[in-house]
């Protein structure tokens, strides 16, 4: 007998790939929050506050942290994505794809706009 | 199918509260990520962090920032593992486990902040 489990068949397209992405950076944020707690506790020895900073200073914590922001911008303009399907009921749902392509665009423009400055200042 | 840890509520309070929470963390990101890298050199260190977390206001932001996003971290964990984790003793294990975490973390978060004590001298003791 075929056990009665829903299966679900899924159709992707950019909603679905907005919610796979939506719930990934959450996740990542969720680790990245717990790990900054951590660092910056050491705020009650300045000395050793210091160490940490100047040792996150290397290349590759810049690097990750260039894709922190990239996760974060992300995080939240598709999340005011979600809030305007949700809020917007007569016509947040019907448009919820082109409003994912429109957080796509937005997303690169202010990536960027956080993003020049940083990696200008990472240069000098 | 889970059975036993379903609340009975429509869950529609969490819904709202995690949107409501995502707005102000929107908002409270923006002022973060302005001041730590649109304002001075775009560096940190403790000097830096000091001048700035000697007022009570910046800690009142900072830990309105902890709590929301913990409470924003914490509900959409929930979600996913709502989600993935159909067992009730695993459901309950990983998420009394991320729960315990998601507490460490704030009271760690917050006692750093509540309790720092900035290092500058603003009236120098007379000699």
């Amino acid at each position: 007998m075929k056990k009665n489990v829903y299966e679900p068949r899924y159709r992707y397209h950019a909603g679905t790939v907005a919610w796979i992405l939506h719930r990934l950076s959450g996740l990542a944020l969720i680790l990245y929050l717990a790990m900054h707690i951590w660092v910056i506790h050491h705020l009650n020895r300045p000395l050793d506050f210091n160490n940490i900073m100047a040792f996150l200073n290397e290349p590759v914590f810049k690097i990750l942290e260039l894709g922190l922001w990239g996760v974060i911008v992300y995080h939240a303009l598709n999340g005011l994505r979600i809030i305007m399907i949700d809020f917007f009921t007569r016509k947040g749902a019907a448009v919820q794809k082109q409003m994912f392509w429109g957080a796509v665009v937005l997303g690169v423009v202010v990536f960027a706009a956080g993003a020049i400055p940083f990696v200008g200042t990472m240069i000098k | 199918m889970n059975t036993k840890l379903v609340t009975g509520d429509s869950g529609v309070k969490r819904w709202f509260y995690q949107r409501l929470t995502g707005i102000f963390l929107a908002v409270l990101l923006i002022v973060h990520f302005a001041v730590m890298h649109f304002t001075g050199t775009g560096e940190t260190n403790y000097q830096i962090v000091e001048a700035r977390l000697a007022s009570p206001l910046w800690k009142t932001f900072d830990l309105a920032f902890l709590a929301f996003a913990l409470y924003h971290g914490m509900a959409g964990l929930w979600v996913v593992i709502d989600d993935y984790v159909h067992r009730d003793g695993w459901r309950l294990l990983i998420y009394s486990a991320a729960v315990l975490a998601a507490v460490l973390f704030f009271t760690l978060g917050a006692v750093t902040i509540i309790t720092f004590r900035p290092h500058i001298v603003w009236f120098p003791p007379k000699v």
